[in-house]
């Protein structure tokens, strides 16, 4: 009963107006940057971050939320379309579905996996209402040993799914630590690392770096190359899947579901990870794997319902340990600290209007997505055709906006351009920003628990090791580390490594 | 069974020099650690993750260069094989320069040009349609910014915007 009472609660606050009109922004927006390739969740997120500082904190966080789960649904339009994803948990999208609109089945693939991502995502709200408060009240007994083990085993999952070589990722993710410790020392309040510049003690802000990093560097590597569009320009009919799509696609959704939304709640884990593991294990469950790449539908169905499921559990972390699992949910924890609040055990005691309004308005959001994506995929097919020589530049103006607006600062629009270089030179020298950008936000809070469970513990190491759900979590940030040194497991780190940065 | 052949050392090995930048990155670090205090295992200083971190950043660095240098690696130009590298080059001047110019002569004053040279240099927009665009564009920004956020952009020594 508690749990209706709180969702009426939370409906109370999502259907305010307000909250709606902020919540069709988000969702459009998500759209529009799931369906353009180059511009994608983060840095639309980062854009938009200082805006939430206009309204409320429900109207703020429900808009960026819908920014996230919105670019769900729009990424798969492009790559079904345009054989480009439009983000990166869109890419295995391309394979099957881009093959599908190319054998005349474009409507039933968009079709699927626009219900496929409405089915998830509800699904996905559904066991966020469930699980959330009841993790809440068992996360209440954490202390700083536990919340600093977690945070490392949050960046060493991300950094074992980095694309590439660990040893740079773990680098990357060194880093991102230092850089979020420049700055005033919470404890001591020593500057550090401030080269006696003034702009520096309040420490370097998420907003320059996440806009350089994947926003102006995104831009950078692709003017670089020529890109070419491959768009179907077949009139797109019958958008509702038939029967036997339907009986193919049912298996996969509810797999891709369940996987993505346990997925999603993993430290490291996110959209991405679920859609590429939702297609490995759809192929491997056929029995006629080698329709896989030649336009079967339930490589479209599983990826597309696994990345909106996990983009839903990706929230559970958030709200109840305060902790982001991925670069998105560090943003959106950007934006509830901007508001003064700070997601963690008591937020959903302290404030379950905010908390049951944002899980309500994702209700309202994925209706929303399901209209904008159906009968209005028109409106973002004739989207794909707009020229990126008109495009990249308007980009950057937005970012330089957005991080001017952020701080009101220019010193952050030198910090985003700069950003935006090294952003590009890392790329281009196959470092990922992502590791960095997770250590740069989690870097003062592993800090700050770790130095207070060394002062409880007055020296003690083993406080680590004797508090079971530490222990656990910094084992199994090992065996990740030490995992990839065996050949094995190393040739499974290889097929599960993502660019998560795209 | 024939062992693999070694790869050769060349100096121009991209991956062994991203180490070395590492390496460096790492030791700076450590100073920085030691330079702001460790204190000790109960009492960490404001230096204490910053020097295990830098540590840290010297064995991922240190692993990097060796495995640059048995495994080889990607020489600097091959890394922008057919790529249009002068397009970031100038985009990368244009904004250096434009971050230096926004505070001295004002958001509208430089970002106009910025606009103009950005939709030129990229993949060139025609005339008739680049010079409405990057006039228009910044003009809207600036006009929603002022008057609909309240929000001052730098106008610059004219104080135009």
């Amino acid at each position: 009963m508690d749990v209706i009472y709180n969702v009426m609660q939370g409906f109370g606050v999502a259907l305010q107006p307000i909250n709606i009109l902020y919540c069709f922004i988000g969702v459009f927006i998500g759209t529009l940057v799931g369906v353009l390739p180059g511009i994608g969740p983060i840095s639309a997120m980062s854009l938009l971050l200082p805006i939430t500082l206009s309204g409320t904190p429900e109207s703020g966080i429900i808009m960026m939320a819908g920014i996230y789960y919105g670019s769900m649904y729009g990424g798969s339009t492009t790559s079904i379309l345009v054989n480009i994803p439009g983000e990166a948990a869109s890419v295995v999208t391309c394979i099957d579905g881009h093959q599908m609109a190319k054998q005349g089945r474009a409507g039933p693939a968009l079709g699927i996996s626009a219900l496929g991502s409405f089915i998830a995502g509800t699904f996905s709200l559904v066991a966020l209402m469930l699980v959330a408060p009841k993790l809440a009240s068992v996360a209440i007994a954490f202390g700083p040993a536990e919340y600093a083990s977690l945070m490392v085993l949050g960046l060493v999952v991300l950094t074992f799914l980095t694309q590439g070589s660990m040893a740079k990722a773990l680098l990357m993710a060194c880093i991102g630590i230092v850089l979020g410790l420049i700055g005033l020392d919470g404890i001591t309040a020593q500057p550090r690392l401030t080269f006696g510049r003034i702009e520096l003690i309040d420490g370097i802000g998420l907003v320059p770096v996440v806009m350089g990093l994947f926003g102006l560097a995104e831009v950078l590597l692709n003017t670089e190359q020529v890109i070419k569009r491959d768009i179907i320009n077949a009139k797109i009919t019958q958008l509702l899947p038939n029967k036997e799509d339907w009986k193919a696609s049912a298996g996969p959704i509810t797999r891709g579901t369940l996987l993505g939304f346990f997925l999603g709640i993993l430290p490291g884990g996110g959209a991405v990870v679920a859609s590429f593991a939702s297609y490995a294990l759809e192929k491997r469950l056929s029995k006629t794997p080698e329709r896989f790449g030649r336009g079967a539908i339930e490589g479209v169905a599983g990826p597309e319902a696994a990345n909106n499921a996990a983009a839903g559990g990706a929230f559970i972390p958030l709200m109840t340990l305060g902790i982001p699992p991925n670069v998105v949910m560090a943003l959106l924890l950007g934006a509830f600290v901007i508001h003064g609040l700070q997601p963690g055990p008591l937020l959903i005691t302290q404030n379950p209007g905010l908390f049951w309004g944002i899980v309500a308005s994702m209700y309202i959001g994925n209706v929303m997505l399901l209209v904008l994506n159906l009968p209005l995929i028109g409106m973002w097919v004739q989207l794909l055709k707009l020229p990126y020589n008109v495009l990249f530049p308007l980009i950057i103006l937005f970012t330089i906006i957005g991080v001017y607006c952020s701080s009101n600062n220019v010193f952050d629009v030198y910090v985003m351009v700069g950003f935006g270089v090294i952003g590009y030179f890392m790329r281009k020298f196959g470092y990922e920003p992502a590791p960095l950008v997770l250590a740069f936000v989690l870097g003062p809070l592993l800090e700050n628990n770790l130095r207070k469970s060394l002062i409880l513990s007055q020296g003690d190491l083993m406080t680590f090791v004797e508090r079971p759900i530490s222990a656990a979590c910094l084992a199994l940030a090992l065996l990740l580390l030490v995992g990839p040194l065996l050949p094995a497991f190393r040739k499974k780190r290889e097929l599960v490594a993502l660019d998560e940065g795209a | 069974m024939t062992t693999p052949a070694r790869p050769t050392f060349r100096f121009n090995n991209s991956e062994l020099w991203g180490g070395v930048l590492g390496l460096a990155l790492g030791i700076f670090v450590i100073r920085a650690g030691l330079h702001l205090k460790l204190g000790s295992i109960n009492d960490p200083g404001s230096g204490y993750v910053l020097f295990y971190t830098g540590i840290l950043m010297c064995l991922f660095a240190a692993s990097i260069i060796v495995a640059a240098v048995t495994e080889g690696g990607p020489t600097f130009a091959s890394r922008w094989d057919g790529a249009r590298w002068t397009k970031p080059v100038v985009i990368i001047a244009a904004l250096m320069v434009y971050s230096v110019a926004l505070d001295q002569l004002g958001f509208l004053v430089s970002t106009i040009p910025l606009m103009l040279l950005l939709l030129r240099a990229i993949d060139p927009v025609r005339w008739t349609l680049a010079v409405p665009l990057a006039v228009l564009a910044p003009l809207g920004v600036w006009w929603v910014l002022k008057r609909g956020l309240l929000i001052q952009l730098p106008s610059g020594m004219f104080e135009i915007g």
